[in-house]
């Protein structure tokens, strides 16, 4: 697995730095910068320590919730930001050993605003949406930010199909009842079972402009929906666009035309199976009781 | 031919080349319907059942063995086609015949509408289970296999408009609000456990294999014609009827037993054994999920 080789390749990096090491741990208490105590400059200072195997299963605590501080190398170098230094992202870092405290700035601004100096177009539409409006506005509230869905150091390209084909787990995290009434859907079920071209969630939701139905400007809002589903049904309507995507057939309170027909149908499929069970049970008892399968074999 | 009486008997009676005097229940164009109906149907649940049951593993089994759910979805389309033209063939052909008879054909005995003798022969059926009486006596068609075929032929309307509407959603939203194709999954899908059950365990596999009169298999919707002795036994109202209006010779066929029949009877084998086989599979499997 490449995990481990990855692993393997921290390891090795250890050992290349184990002199340095032994240093730092010995200064814990006088800070000395990175640069001074272990001879490297850039990334390579940073990977010292972030990147080594034992960090991996070590966590710290940024605003109540548990922050991995591994960093893998080499996927880290294989992603598209893998020629970006470290503190491109990681705005306002200072050189030297850092406790959890002083962190937490840097790694809310890597994990959401160090984007936007590169991805401004992309972090406006972000910054306007319901996600960007529960981070950023009064109403506050917990929301996905940019690295939540594009993972931090080992970034999909967003158009690859590896990343639209994690999407709708993406999406679950916060919204799983939406996912189970879309994998249950006709795009969902051929979604599950490995259709690529089919509608997955960020093709109706939209990607980072997501907005309630409410909202007049959101791509499933009465005035926009038509137009939505017809990026891919050229010619569909407003009867079209009426179908309910997030429709659970066994919960009345869903849509309750929809649940009558389910209700009706199991009830139709547990009579007739029940009968024929019983009509077939007992067949198969008076004809070996009467020793008929001996007696009425036929060419 | 010969008269009635001496028919029966011919079968017994020393030939030089052999052959065998049978019964013709089903003619060439029965025989082509079901096959028709065997293959569209196959293809359409192994295609269709991964759908209803996407989180088992055996569903994405299936779409590999299919080469993925487009494809899978291609050959449900086109087994749907199939569909559709073995049920207006039928459905034609049984109009024509009554319209024919002027509908004699519908208050025949031996036709396939429901009536009260089939209440009787059902009330009769469960008697005789628990040994409480003989067993009816049964004429061209047993209640079964009224429901049987009057099932297939009414499930085919309603699982295929829902098909259709799902296949051609733009076109049937013009007239037709969305929520019909939320409805017309809902159908679609129970529909097609409806109908696998009746055809895969519950009425036509078990009349056609289980059942004692026809264990391990019938093989009479691909022969043709059975022994003569077997369908009197099987279905003696028929027969007397036919012995009676005197039109027993126009279903008794001279049956040359050369090697041909012998081939033929190890291909139905195999075919049989391989339609056995894959309703087993998924009647198995589909338990498994209800289960898991």
């Amino acid at each position: 697995m490449t995990r481990r080789r990855a692993a393997a390749l921290a390891a090795l990096l250890t050992v290349a730095a184990l002199l340095g090491l032994a240093a730092a741990a010995g200064a814990a208490t006088a800070p000395v910068t990175a640069q001074s105590a272990l001879g490297v400059t850039g990334n390579d200072a940073c990977f010292h320590c972030h990147g080594q195997q034992d960090m991996q299963n070590r966590t710290i605590d940024v605003g109540g919730e548990q922050q991995d501080i591994f960093v893998d190398r080499a996927l880290y170098d294989a992603s598209r930001h893998g020629g970006l230094a470290c503190t491109s992202c990681h705005i306002g870092f200072k050189p030297g050993l850092h406790g959890a405290d002083e962190t937490q700035a840097w790694l809310i601004t890597a994990k959401l605003t160090a984007c936007d100096n590169c991805h401004a177009d992309v972090f406006a539409m972000y910054r306007g949406s319901f996600h960007g409006n529960l981070v950023f506005g009064e109403s506050s509230g917990k929301a996905p930010v940019c690295a939540d869905c594009h993972v931090a150091h080992n970034i999909t390209p967003p158009g690859s199909a590896a990343f639209r084909a994690s999407i709708d787990s993406l999406c679950a995290r916060c919204h799983p009842d939406q996912l189970k009434t879309y994998l249950d859907s006709y795009h969902g079920k051929a979604f599950f079972l490995g259709d690529a071209k089919t509608a997955v969630c960020t093709d109706c939701h939209g990607g980072h402009k997501i907005l309630p139905p409410s909202n007049p400007e959101s791509m499933v809002s009465k005035h926009n929906l038509v137009a939505t589903c017809a990026q891919c049904h050229p010619g569909a309507n407003e009867n079209f666009a009426g179908f309910m995507v997030h429709v659970d057939p066994q919960s009345p309170r869903s849509s309750f035309a929809v649940w009558t027909f389910y209700a009706l149908y199991i009830m139709l499929i547990a009579v007739v199976f029940t009968f024929g069970f019983v009509h077939t049970a007992l067949y198969i008892y008076r004809g070996i009781k009467d020793g008929l399968y001996r007696r009425n074999r036929h060419g | 031919m010969a008269s009635t009486g001496e028919t029966v008997t011919a079968e017994s009676a020393p030939q030089t080349v052999r052959t065998r005097i049978e019964y013709r229940r089903f003619n060439v164009f029965h025989r082509w319907m079901h096959f028709l109906v065997f293959v569209s149907f196959t293809v359409l649940v192994f295609t269709g059942m991964p759908l209803k049951y996407k989180d088992t593993e055996w569903a994405r089994w299936f779409m590999d063995l299919f080469g993925g759910v487009t494809a899978a979805g291609v050959y449900h389309r086109i087994a749907a086609l199939v569909t559709v033209f073995y049920w207006t063939l039928e459905f034609t052909f049984m109009v024509v015949m009554v319209l024919r008879s002027r509908g004699k054909l519908l208050r025949s005995p031996g036709s396939l509408m429901p009536g009260k003798k089939d209440l009787e022969d059902m009330i009769g059926m469960f008697a005789w289970f628990f040994g409480k009486g003989p067993k009816p006596q049964f004429d061209r068609y047993t209640y079964w296999e009224k429901f049987d075929y009057m099932s297939l032929m009414a499930g085919t309307v309603i699982i295929g408009m829902t098909g259709f509407m799902m296949w051609f959603p733009l076109w049937f939203t013009k007239v037709l609000p969305g929520i019909f194709l939320n409805i017309a999954l809902v159908i679609h899908s129970n529909e097609a456990l409806l109908a696998m059950g009746v055809i895969f365990i519950f009425v036509h596999f078990f009349s056609a294999h289980a059942r004692p009169e026809s264990f391990p298999l019938d093989k009479v919707i691909f022969t043709g014609s059975v022994p003569v002795d077997h369908y009197k036994a099987e279905r003696p109202l028929e027969f007397a009827r036919r012995v009676r209006e005197g039109t027993l010779d126009e279903v008794l066929v001279e049956k040359r037993l050369t090697w041909r029949i012998y081939a033929a009877d190890v291909l139905w084998w195999t075919i049989t054994a391989f339609a056995g086989f894959c309703a087993i599979l998924m009647t198995a499997f589909i338990i498994w999920s209800v289960f898991d």
